[in-house]
Order: C-alpha cells, then structure tokens, then sequence
C-alpha cells in the first residue's frame, strides 16, 4: 500500500514538475502514517526538495504546502540529517535568500518556525539572517520567539558583530524576552542572554567591559528563582560561563540580605517585564538558591558554575567553601559528587581555606556508601592544605575509618596517605611518634604487620623523606625496614607514584641509618647521590600530571646505586634474625605469614645475572629452613602433648630441614666462612632437636653425627679466628662432657635439651658472590601424546638436552633414572667429556636405559644428582654406582615411551 | 469593575484565616480557619458580615481550603453544620483525606482535657467532609459558568496549596501557606507565569531573612550523631505530621550512608497512620521523594525499627520521635521524663514551643536545671538540648521571589505580624513599584481589575498581522558608545517592532460592535481622504565663480544632473551609513528629496523674497515627518556648500 501510494505520488510529480494538489494530499498522508518506512520517507523528502529546486515553480505559496509537508514529516527521526537545503536555482545567488525571506515573511507559522530551524542549513548573509532573527523574536507566536532566540545564540558562535548597537540591540531584546509568558521561550532567552552578553562584554574594553560582564552576571542571577527547573539548570549553566564578575557581586550571591556594596549599585537590565533597572541586590542568594533547590539537576548545575566561578575570586571561595561542605550531605550521589569535584578545583586553584568545623563534614564523605563518593573524596583531601595537627589528625583519622570500613579502597587509600604525609611532613612526625608502639614488633602480644591500619601508617611514616618539610621530621628509620616487609601491599597502592623496585631501594635506603634521619642523611652520605636541594624537592605543589614522576628521580638515583637484589635479599636477611624472636614466642602464624610475603617478593625478581640468580636461590633456601625450623620449634616448645602427638610430623619436617640444608651445603659455592659457619649451626640445631626429641632410642648414631659436623666447625675457626656463638661453644663443651662422662642417655639428653636454650640466630650476612649448582633437563618434543618409541626388553637411548650451570668438570654427576620409583638406574654423567665453561654448559647427551619393562607404554623419571663429597670423604673415581648421598640440581622430569605400533 | 476582598481573619495577625473575594458578584472564601489563641467568639472569623441575614448558600459562591490546619481548616465543621453553608467546598485530596483527623485531634482535645462545651461533634465532622469535593493538582476546576479554580503545589504540609481563581478576565492567586525552599519530604512551591490582577499572600516571615537550610540540618544530624555515637538516647518530640517526615527522612539518608546501626523509633499514634498516608500520596511530595519512588518508597524508612514501651529502658544508644512536639503531655514527656536526667541523652526541641508546655521551659533553661514537669513532679535534667529551626514557611525573599515571578498588579498581606508587613508592603511597593495592601481583620480592600472588551477583527487586519512586519528603529548615538554614557536609565539605541497589530485601529461606532480594523481601511470606511504631512524647502546655494555660473545658467537643462552628481558625492561623504538613491532628476535619501530647482519663483523659499536670486543654485527639498532631523542636518550640508568648482 505504502509503496504503491509512493509511486502514485513519483508519477503525479514526475508529470508536471510542480506539486498539484493531489501530490500533495498523497505525501500528506505517507507523512501523517506513524507506520511509514523511513525509506519512503526520505524519498519523498528527497522528491519534495527537488520540486522546491525546480526553477518553474516560483510560486512561495506552493513552496509553503511543500515546507510544511517538509517540517510535518520532522518530529520522527528521518533520515533529514543527510538533506541539504541548498534550496537555489542555479543561475542567481540570491535566489535562496529570496526564498527564505519570501517564505519567512510569509503567513505560515508552520514554515516560519521550520525555517528558523534549520537556518544554519541554508545560504543566508549572516548580517541578513541576524536581522530576521531579531525581528522574529517579536514574533506573536512563542514557538517563533524560541526558533528566533535560539537561532540568534547560534549565530553568535559563528559571526562576528562589529556594530555595537547591534550587539546590544541583541541582547536587550534576550532581556526582554526573559519576562516572557512561556516557559520555552525564557529558556531560550536565557541562553541568548548569556551569549549576547559574552558578545557584548568582548566588544568593550576595560571598566566598561567589567561593568557589563557585571550586567550580564545579575541579569542571569535574576532568573535562578524562576518556577522552570529546566531554565534554572540553564540560568545556573550560564552563570558558570561567565569569567569576570566582581567580588562584591559573587558575595551578594551567598548572603540573602544585600550587601553594603551591592546595596546602592544598578544595572542596565530589567528586573521584571515592567521594571527596567536592574540592582545589583537582584542577585542575593542566587547560588544558595540553586544549591538548595528541589531538583538534583540544578543543584549539580550550581554547584558546577560555583566551581567555575571560585577562580575569579578567593574571598567568594572563602564563603563558598561553607555551604559547599553542606552540600557533601546531600542525598543525590551526582550533587555530592560534583561537590567535592568544585572543592577539589579550590584546593587545586588554591583557593580552598579548610577550617575545622568544615573537616567533619568533609571527612564524613570517606565513609559514604558510594565507591566513587569515597574516591572523589580522597582525592580531594590529597590535595587539601590542613593547618594544624589536630585537622591532620582528624584527617588521617577519617582515612584509617575508611580503611577499616571499606578495606576494598586500601591501594587508593595508600596512594593519598602517602600523598598527604608528604604536604604534612612535619604533623607526620609527631603522628608516627605517637603510634609508633603499634609499628614496632611487640612482644607482648601478636605482631600486627598484616593489619591494614599497621600498613597504612607504615605508608605515611615512609612519605616522610620526601616531603617538603624534611628537614623537620623525624621517623625512625626501623620503620622503613618494617614497611619493607609489606613492600608488595605497600607498592600495589603507590604504583602510580613509582614502581616496587626503586621503592624497594628507596625503603632499604632510608632504613640502614640509624639515629639520623633518613631524610638528614640524603644529603652527607654518599656523594654519589649529589642530592642537593633541587633534587629532593621533587614535588613541586601537587599536579596530579606531574605528581606520577616526582619521586622518581630520587628513588632511580637509589636503585642504580645498589643491586636491586641484593640489597633486597640482604634486607629480608637481616629481617629474619628478628623474626627467630616471634618464633621463640610461639607466634608462627605470623612468622608464616612474613616469611612468605618475603618469600614472594623475592621469587618476583628475574633472575638476569648469575650472581643474583645464586643469591636469591639462597635466600629463598634460607627462609624456607628458618620457616620449617621455626615449626619445630614452636611445636616442641608450645604444645604439651608432643610426646603423644606429631612424632611423625616432627620427623618429616626436620627430614626436610636436613634434606634442605644438605642442598644448601653443596650446590652453592662461593659461601663465605661466616656464610658456611651459620649453615654449619643450623645442621647442629637440626641434630640436637633430632636427637634430643626424636631419637632418643638412637642416641649414638646421632651424637655421631653431631660430633661430625662440630668437627668441620672446628676446621673452619682453625683456618681464621671466627668468634662462635654461645650455642656452639655450649655444645661443644657438652660433647665433651658426654664423650667423657659415664652419664645415662637421659641425662645426656637433658642436657642438649638445655643447650637448645642458648640457640638464638644469629644475622646472616651474604657476601654476594654465591654461585647455585643446577641443572635444567630436557627430552624434545616428548610428553604424553609423543611418546619415544622402545621396543621392550631391549635397551633404549634417549636424547637429553641438559644444561648446567656453575658445575666445575670434578663434580660427579648422575642421570637418575626410575620406572615407577622402583628400579633406578644410574648414569654416570663425565663433565669433562662435555664442552662449555664452568659457568653454563649446554649438551645433548644420549643416555642408555637398559631396563625396558615388558609394557607397550611406560613413563621415566629422569633427574640429575650430584653427588655429596665432603672433605672428609676419600676420594675415589667409581663409574658403577654413585655415593648414596646424593643432590638433585634440577626438577624430575617424565619421559615418556611407547612401542610404535606397527 | 472591581475585585472586593473582605479579610475576615488573619489581617495583620497569624491565625484564622479566611478571606472573602467577590469578583464580579461571585464570592469565593478562601480558607476557614480558627484562632488557636482565642476561646471566646474571637476564634472564628465573624461570618456575619459576608451575609447579614446567615444566607450563606445564595452569598457565597464556594468555599477553597488550602491545607488542614487548623487555621486554615478549623472553622469549617462550625460553618458548614452550625452556620448552614450547604455550597460546594473544594480542598486538595491530600487536605481532604488529612482534615478529619486534625480536626478530631483537636476537638478530642478540647473536650476530653479542658472539658470545654464542644463546638461540633465528630459526625458533624464527618458530615462537613462530604460536601467537599476534592481537587488535583493543576486540575482546573469549573465552579460554574463564570468561576474557574485550579490548585497549584505550594509545599508547606502534605497537600497545600495555592488557589488560581478566575472570573472572567478577572485572575488572582490565593496563596495560603507556602515554602519556596524544598525540603525533604516536600518540595518547593510552583506555580505558573499567570497574569493576575491579585495575589493574597501569607507573610508570616515577612522580615526573616533565613540562611541555608543545609546549616541547620548539618547542626541538627551533628548533635543527634554526636549523642548516639557517645552512646545517648536521642528523643525527637515532633507533630506527627510533616516534622516527623522530613526528620526521619534526614536521618534515615544519614544512617544509610554513614552506615549508622543505631536504632530509629517512631512513637506509635497519629505518626504511623501519617506515615501511611505519605506513602500513598507520594505524588505531593519532594522530586527527591518522586524520583526514588520507583525502587523504594522513602517513606519506608530503612532504619525504623517498630517500637514497644519495654525498649524506653533498654540500654544502648536509640532515637526515638514521640509526640507531641512541644513535650505538652502524652507519650513524649513520659519519655522525656526517663531519659532527661542522664547526661548522654539528647532532647531536639521544635523551633516554636506554647508558653506553658514543658518544651517552653526547657527552651529557656540551661542544664543541668530542675524542671517542673507539674505541681508534684520535678526533674532534675542533664541531657542535652538542641534546639530545631526548621520552618514550612517561605521566608521575605521567598515572598518577594514569588510576587516578582508573578509580577500581579496588586498584592495583599494577610497572615502575619502587622509591623513586619508594613516593612514588606514598603518594599514590594518601592522595589517592584506593586501596589500593596496589608488589611486588618473585617477590613475590605477595592481593587481596580483588568475588563476586556471584546472587538470584533476586520478581515483586511486579520490578513496583514498573520505575516510579520518588522520595523527596527535605531536612536542616532548621540553619545558614544562608552558605557558611562549608557546609564540605567537609557534603553537600547537599537529597538525591534512588529507593526502587524499597531497597524489596527479599533472602532467603536454607537449601536455597533466594536470593530478593530486595519488602517488602511479607516479612511474608506469613513469616507474621508488620506492627507500626508510634508515638508519642503527650498535651499539656496551662492556660486563663487560667476563664469561658470553663466555657462550652467545659459545650458541649465543640460547640467541639472551635473549639480546633483557634486551634491551627490558631497553627501554620501557626510553621511556614509545611510543609503543615497539618484534618480536622476533628484536625489532620495529615506523620504527625504532633493532636485535643483529652475523656477523662477517657489514657495519654499525661505528667502525675503520669493525671486530668483543671482549668482545662486536652488535646491528643493521634500521630507515627511518621520525624518525631519535627517532632513535638517542634509539641508546644513547643502547650505554649506560653496559651488566653486571648475
């Protein structure tokens, strides 16, 4: 049907060129049809524009059935957007602008107002379009008066109006219409106000420029209180766009009863349809109106051009800060929001002054419901001055509330700590002496380094160095150590401001001076450093672009100073000697807890140097043994029933210290005496409790072992003068007495047992160069569904691409090899047969496996070991068999095997 | 024609509002309200004088009712069931649905605990209600033929309203009470642009200035805040209606978000049964209220918990809304009773407390005090007290804002203190030059109204104002364009018309309608010619060189246009902005003309004698009236011209 009433319509066209009354009865009813396709739509739009181009049909009246048919099919969406109403005849120029005007001064409102419309489409002097437009805005009919109004503040984008009266002209007609009856056309002459009063406030200069920008500020200032909300948002939009107004008039706008010095001023305005001067006074209470009004869309609006305006002046700021604190209650999320964005642009412009009495307020919004309330609130703070300790106080009060309330904000919440205790260096100091008592590892009762609010002052005591006011403070510098324990949380929340390892570097910086602050040594301790003045303060008042790089320099400058790693690695060390004291307190699940933070803050470190890849293997060895051994000891000394219970996991975890600290003490060489002599008491620690709590029953063979290892104790200080420890030389004394007296086991063992009570562990220092035996073993392109094939019971060889590191060709090396665990053949592994230096050798090496079970299908455990070859061990070549003590240099891998079918 | 307005109550005083409007013979009472402060005869507004006989039904045309207090409401029962009135009463649903209550309150009141003789019984009560036909906002009501009313939201309580009321060309507004500033529970006032010839509006706060509500609840939610968090008791005594809300509502939004558990108790009576009805009348309430209605009715308050004597004395912090407000009796000051000797505890008071209620007391004391709750008891207080300054009504610059959006040709004060509306009539007088009116009780007021006489278009005017006809008129600048010079006073040089209606001319003829028709039809309709006012002169110019003058003389047809090509270029240097048109035997400026004129004598020269002058040119000049200045400054050009060239 639709289609074929098209057609009808393309052939009654297509006939004469001109719309006959027919024509135009079919388009009216495709137009007026809800239902019609926009395809059809837009061809008899695209028909409708050609018939108006036709140069035959000079007639305006017919051009009036076809805009109107035009703007009739407007109010759905159609595809218009594409249309251009380049309506001329060729020849003439002048012609559209003949048509427009003849169709504008016409009798059709309806084509009037599309007109006006859409003026920007057609091709119209601007200086003739001005004029139609200002003549239409009186215009009987308010929908023309809108078009006309919003047509003149489009055109005042894109012209410009050198004649002054034409610019007033302009903007005293906007006035009026401010007064007008419909609700529409207020709105539109409160944009026209706003944009002719910007025209005319740029076309004058100086006083005048300000009295008028002043003029166009009440003028709008007068229409806040309007009954329209939508005009109100409109007036309040406008109000922010303007850039000069004086103080006295911004200060009028917060008070309701006029000002001394608004009080005798008028404006050239109108202040009601009938009064046509405008006082200044008209402009009282304008924003508190719009802050309190009704509707959130104006209350945001307001509070947005408050924003704007705060710039202009600091004493408006001053007063606006108040009611704006007020606004942080209110109960639309998008008003406090834009609340808090206005006063973050004070403290930014700085022309924020926080008093007391406004931080409740203030603070209250950390601990809203809203996710982005709180952010936008913290962020705000940041960049808040606070004047005094008790405001910071309140300050970093509200922010461990919000922490404890929404742990979910604690990265954010670390970043704006760490911000704020840099502003407030000095109010840092004095908080951290404080609390300090809840920083430091207390013994009394449980180590509180997990806690969020421990963390969080952590955060602020470390921001303290780079502060502006460093030299005034005073953090104790085991605070940066203790921070350095929750490195990985503390760098999650600061990651904007640098990264882990230069914080790292910077918290192992800051914390090996003691008694002078860290901030103090910047400057005297190395001179490589060169941080002079300039260097330091490197936070400039706070931008948040520039803030992402501030710190930078200072903590680059540090990591380049030290090995990264090592320095970490020597940090975590030295940590762990305090630790054996929570051990001996019996609080292992923190101690658990730490070492493991440790554990993966070191294992995030890629290995690139050899050197560092030995030392973090050792340290990670160490912590593990410290870890295991701290179980032991915690269940020996803390539970009473270990003689009835955990006698088997006793058993395997000192099975496990043994295995790890014989690992330890052969594949890594390059151990100092000190390092050696350390690993050397642990192994008796190890024994003792073995002995005097495990195997008692085997009490000889044990105090053997023992005996053994005193004695490499005792080679070691023949060699240099090293200074034991009181639990050696306890022991040693006792291994005497034992070896001597004719004492019973039992009260032998008493005595170990008593011995135990000397051990404390000492620090263990690295000396750097550690170098780690391993091995990487590989078969390629073998896993399950790739299996090598064999034939059973006969021998099979299986490529093996093995890799060694820092293996010297004398130590003795075996390929393990093993079917379900059972039988394991051994090969001998001859590193001189095999080329590459010392440090990393790279081989294939095609290993015999004699041993093939009668199955079609079997896997292989394949490992590489090394044997142990103590000093006191005779040497001997033997290709048969290894020595039964053995360390594995690598992973166990699975070879797998098949017989190839067919 | 006038508008008559007999102020029967709350003319220069706060109480019993009624006033009475007769607008062309149609007398509408808006509001019937009753003195609270009075118990003699001077608690109803004196009916007698609307109707000497007690006719009400044939004198009055209807009765309007704002809202459901009692000053606004309290003397309906009494007029309709004891006075008679019969006619049709219109109030708001939410009033309607309200007033009975209010007013059982307060006749339970007044019988049960002073014993007074009742005034009107509960069924009267009832009886009142059914005649009153209930309005919707913005809903315009057909009185009867003439009168048309229609209720505008005015905030204040649930359900007030402003009254439009319009006879004929004849519109006024009845305020009754309102708040220009939203709050909580209740939004602001709205009204329509209307062109009125009245406002009535209250002025309670006629000179109260009032700071930013957000001032107040911020002290009001500190103190309550503060209480709890110390572990105190909070009692809030409130009017069961509206306080109650717009309190709860703060504190509920506060809780939510600072995530306060403490608990909330409503008080059990008239609050509950309120509450209920706010809930279904969500439509009267604050856009906050509107918008969030769809996922919660605010109303269901998320923190109240339901509320049993036993928990008076049950530890741990609470705040608890009881009634009544001013703490006169009842359920709060058995709670206060409890809870005002401990320190921790909190009372709110309202902002306006009866002389003789405990809260009046308390208002002036300052803890710790001893209170005398009565004769026998007395109570050795050491909570704290804060005191509310919360207020439904709009405050001057509300007033003000409201009457300047309106713009009406007259306001009256009634409802307020007689010296505070002499203050504000001063200034709606001086400031908006309105004309004011603060009428004393049984005072009426004459106001002139708007009467539009109804003309009949011709077609020929019809025809010409459908197109536009724009005319601009730009003042020549006789100043410059500094803005010192543009004073206050000063209108835009450059001015808009649209001529479509100036060109109509309205007729009235005896024993004819009255006729408004084009101009150009006047002068065959009366049969008189048109006659057009000119201006001419003719202006010499003396020529130098008397050589050339004998050339141009002897060949005087040939070299006229030579003459005007000079004048010509003399002129459009003079005057660049303004268009010159030459055509040939004369020059056009707008209606302006000039030919060189050859007679030997014309009569508009100025000239002692009419002759021809030797060794001079002559100009003639033509203008019309509308550019006689132009005229005389070209005709100063021209006499300064000396036609020596060549």
């Amino acid at each position: 049907m639709e289609e074929q009433r098209l057609s009808e319509f393309h052939h009654v066209v297509s006939q004469n060129r001109t719309l006959s009354s027919k024509a135009l009865t079919i388009a009216l009813s495709l137009i007026t049809n809800p239902f019609t396709s926009h395809s059809t739509l837009s061809s008899l739009l695209d028909t409708l524009i050609l018939c108006l181009q036709n140069p035959a049909s000079n007639d305006t009246n017919h051009h009036h059935h076809v805009i109107s048919l035009v703007s009739a099919s407007f109010p759905p969406p159609p595809p218009t957007s594409a249309i251009t109403f380049s309506l001329p005849s060729t020849a003439d120029p002048f012609a559209d602008e003949n048509l427009f005007l003849s169709l504008c001064f016409g009798q059709s409102v309806i084509s009037r107002r599309f007109l006006l419309r859409n003026v920007s489409k057609f091709c119209v002097k601007p200086s003739l379009l001005l004029t139609v437009l200002l003549g239409f805005t009186k215009d009987p009919y308010p929908n023309i008066r809108e078009v006309a109004l919003d047509g003149l503040v489009e055109l005042s984008n894109c012209i410009v109006v050198e004649d002054q009266s034409l610019i007033e002209g302009c903007y005293f007609r906007a006035v009026e219409l401010l007064f007008d009856c419909e609700d529409s056309v207020r709105r539109s002459a409160v944009c026209a106000v706003s944009e002719w009063g910007r025209l005319l406030v740029a076309s004058n200069q100086d006083q005048s420029k300000k009295e008028w920008s002043d003029t166009v500020f009440v003028q709008l200032c007068s229409m806040v209180r309007d009954m329209d909300m939508k005009l109100r948002v409109v007036a309040f939009d406008a109000l922010g766009k303007i850039r000069m107004v004086s103080e006295d008039i911004l200060l009028q706008t917060l008070s309701k009863k006029a000002l001394p010095a608004t009080k005798e001023k008028t404006y050239c305005g109108q202040l009601t349809a009938k009064l046509l001067t405008l006082p200044a006074s008209g402009a009282a209470f304008a924003f508190v109106h719009g802050l309190e009004d009704e509707f959130h869309e104006v209350r945001r609006s307001a509070c947005r051009s408050l924003c704007m305006l705060t710039a202009v002046s600091a004493e408006f700021a001053s007063e606006a800060v108040n009611i704006l604190m007020d606004m942080l209650n209110d109960d639309s999320v998008v008003v406090r929001l834009q609340a808090l964005e206005t006063i973050h642009f004070m403290a930014i412009s700085d022309h924020l002054k926080v008093e007391e009495a406004h931080l409740h307020m203030f603070l209250g919004t950390l601990l809203d419901r809203s996710d982005s309330i709180r952010s936008a609130a913290r962020n705000t703070l940041q960049s808040i001055k606070l004047q005094n300790l008790a405001m910071f106080r309140l300050g970093i009060d509200a922010l461990m509330k919000n922490l404890e309330f929404y742990p979910q904000d604690e990265a954010d919440l670390f970043l704006v700590i760490f911000k704020l205790g840099r502003t407030h260096g000095k109010f840092v100091g004095s908080i951290i002496r404080e609390v300090f008592q809840e920083l430091e590892p207390s013994f009394e009762g449980k180590l509180a380094f997990d806690n969020a609010r421990t963390v969080a002052l952590l955060v602020l005591a470390i921001s303290v160095p780079v502060s502006f006011e460093r030299k005034i403070c005073t953090v104790p510098p085991q605070t940066f150590s203790y921070a350095v324990t929750q490195l990985g949380r503390i760098s999650r929340g600061l990651f904007d401001v640098v990264n882990q390892n230069t914080l790292l570097a910077y918290l192992s910086h800051c914390s090996r001076f003691s008694l002078v602050s860290a901030s103090e040594f910047f400057k005297g301790e190395e001179p490589a450093l060169q941080l002079d003045k300039s260097d330091v303060l490197l936070c400039q008042k706070s931008n948040d672009t520039s803030e992402a790089h501030l710190t930078s320099p200072l903590l680059d400058c540090l990591a380049n100073l030290h090995d990264r790693v090592t320095s970490c690695v020597k940090i975590v060390l030295r940590k762990i000697s305090d630790i054996w004291r929570l051990i001996e307190l019996g609080c292992m699940g923190e101690v658990i807890q730490t070492l493991r933070s440790w554990k993966e803050e070191l294992s995030k470190f890629t290995s690139d140097s050899p050197q560092t890849v030995g030392v973090l293997a050792f340290a990670l060895q160490y912590i593990q043994v410290i870890k295991l051994l701290g179980k032991v000891w915690t269940r020996i000394f803390s539970s009473r029933n270990l003689r009835y219970h955990g006698m088997g996991v006793l058993e395997v975890l000192l099975g496990k210290i043994d295995k790890i600290l014989q690992d330890m003490w052969y594949r890594f060489i390059g151990l100092s005496k000190d390092e050696e002599l350390h690993l050397l008491e642990i192994m008796l620690l190890s024994c003792v409790l073995r002995l005097s709590y495990l195997e008692t029953c085997n009490f000889e063979a044990s105090l053997k072992k023992i005996c053994t290892i005193s004695f490499r104790v005792e080679n070691l200080c023949k060699e240099e003068a090293i200074e034991l420890s009181s639990f050696i030389l306890d022991l040693q004394k006792l291994l005497c007495e034992i070896g001597n007296s004719g004492d019973g086991v039992f009260e032998n063992i008493y005595l170990l047992q008593k011995s135990l009570k000397c051990f404390s562990l000492r620090q263990i220092v690295l000396s750097g160069e550690i170098k780690h035996l391993e091995a990487e073993l590989n078969v390629r392109d073998n896993n399950f569904q790739n299996p090598l094939p064999f034939i059973s019971g006969l021998p099979v060889g299986i490529p093996f691409e093995i890799m060694l590191y820092n293996l010297t060709s004398e130590k003795r090396l075996w390929l393990t090899m093993s079917v379900d665990g059972m039988s394991t053949q051994f090969v001998f592994l001859d590193l001189h047969e095999f080329e590459g230096c010392d440090e990393i050798r790279k081989f294939t090496f095609v290993a015999p496996f004699y041993g093939t079970p009668r199955v079609t299908y079997f896997s292989l455990k394949v490992c590489i070991a090394m044997e142990c070859l103590s000093e006191d061990v005779q040497l001997f070549k033997d290709y048969e068999d290894p020595k039964p003590e053995l360390s594995f240099l690598c992973k166990e891998i699975e070879v797998h095997l098949s017989t190839p079918v067919n | 024609m006038a508008i008559e307005c007999l102020v029967l109550g709350a003319g220069q005083e706060v109480g019993k509002s009624c006033v009475v409007v007769t607008i062309n013979d149609k007398k509408i009472m808006f509001d019937c309200g009753m003195h609270m402060g009075y118990l003699d005869h001077r608690r109803y507004p004196d009916f007698s004088l609307i109707s000497k006989s007690g006719d009400f039904n044939n004198s009055l045309t209807c009765i309007v009712v704002t809202h459901f207090h009692l000053d606004h409401i309290g003397a309906l029962p009494y007029f309709t069931e004891v006075c008679g009135y019969n006619g049709p009463i219109y109030m708001t649903y939410p009033t309607k649905a309200l007033a009975p209550l209010m007013l059982e309150d307060y006749r339970k009141v007044m019988v049960d605990r002073r014993g007074e003789e009742e005034q009107f019984s509960y069924e009267q009560i009832l009886e009142c209600m059914k005649k009153v036909t209930a309005v919707d906002l913005k809903q315009t009501v057909q009185v009867d033929k003439d009168l048309q009313i229609r209720a505008y939201y005015a905030g204040h309580v649930l359900g007030a309203a402003m009254f439009y009321a319009r006879v004929g060309d004849v519109a006024i507004v009845y305020t009754g009470d309102y708040n220009m500033t939203p709050d909580r529970h209740l939004g602001a006032a709205q009204i329509d642009k209307l062109q009125l010839d009245l406002v009535i509006t209250e002025s309670t706060y006629a000179t109260t200035y009032r700071d930013s509500k957000y001032a107040r609840e911020r002290e009001f939610l500190k103190a309550v805040h503060k209480c709890v968090a110390g572990g105190g008791k909070v009692l809030i005594p409130t009017f069961a209606l509206g306080r109650a809300q717009e309190l709860c509502m703060l504190l509920d939004d506060y809780w939510e978000r600072m995530n306060l558990k403490v608990p909330i108790y409503f008080s059990a009576g008239l609050t509950v049964q309120a509450n209920m009805y706010y809930k279904m009348l969500i439509n009267w309430t604050s856009q906050k209220v509107k918008d969030t209605y769809a996922t919660r009715n605010a109303f269901d308050f998320k923190h109240v918990c339901s509320f049993d004597r036993s928990l008076i004395n049950a530890p741990g912090p609470c705040v608890l809304f009881a009634t009544p407000g001013m703490i006169s009796g009842g359920f709060s000051l058995e709670v206060f009773k409890q809870w005002a000797p401990y320190e921790g505890n909190l009372v709110t008071l309202p902002g306006y407390c009866v002389a003789g209620t405990v809260g009046h007391r308390l208002m002036s004391a300052k803890t710790p005090a001893h209170i005398n709750i009565d004769q026998d008891t007395q109570i050795d207080m050491r909570c704290q007290i804060h005191q509310l300054s919360f207020s439904p009504h709009t405050d001057a610059k509300g007033i003000l804002d409201l009457v300047k959006f309106l713009s009406p040709k007259h306001v009256i004060l009634v409802h307020g203190e007689k010296p505070k509306m002499a203050t504000l009539k001063e200034k709606m007088q001086s400031e908006m030059g309105i004309q004011c009116f603060d009428p004393a009780n049984n005072e009426t007021v004459s106001i002139p109204s708007t009467h539009y006489v109804k003309a009949v278009a011709s077609d020929a005017l019809l025809q010409s104002s459908l197109s536009p006809n724009l005319k601009f008129l730009r003042k020549c600048s006789e100043r410059g364009s500094d803005f010192g010079g543009l004073d206050a006073r000063t209108k835009p040089r450059l001015k808009v018309f649209d001529d479509r209606m100036a060109e109509g001319i309205l007729m009235v003829q005896r024993n004819q309608n009255i006729e408004a028709v084009h101009q150009n039809e006047v002068v065959a309709m009366l049969g008189l010619e048109s006659h057009e006012i000119k201006f001419a002169n003719c202006c010499p110019v003396y020529i130098a060189n008397s050589e050339t003058r004998n050339v141009v003389l002897s060949q005087s047809t040939v070299d006229k246009s030579f003459w005007l090509r000079l004048l010509f270029e003399k002129l459009s240097s003079k005057f660049p902005e303004t268009s010159i048109q030459d055509c040939g035997e004369r020059l056009q400026i707008e209606s302006f003309s000039v030919s060189v004129c050859s007679k030997e004598i014309c009569p508009h020269r100025t000239t002692a004698n009419l002759q021809c002058m030797p060794e001079t040119m002559y100009f003639c000049c033509t203008w019309s009236t509308a550019d006689e200045k132009l005229a005389w400054e070209i005709i100063s050009v021209i006499k300064s011209l000396s036609l020596r060239d060549k």
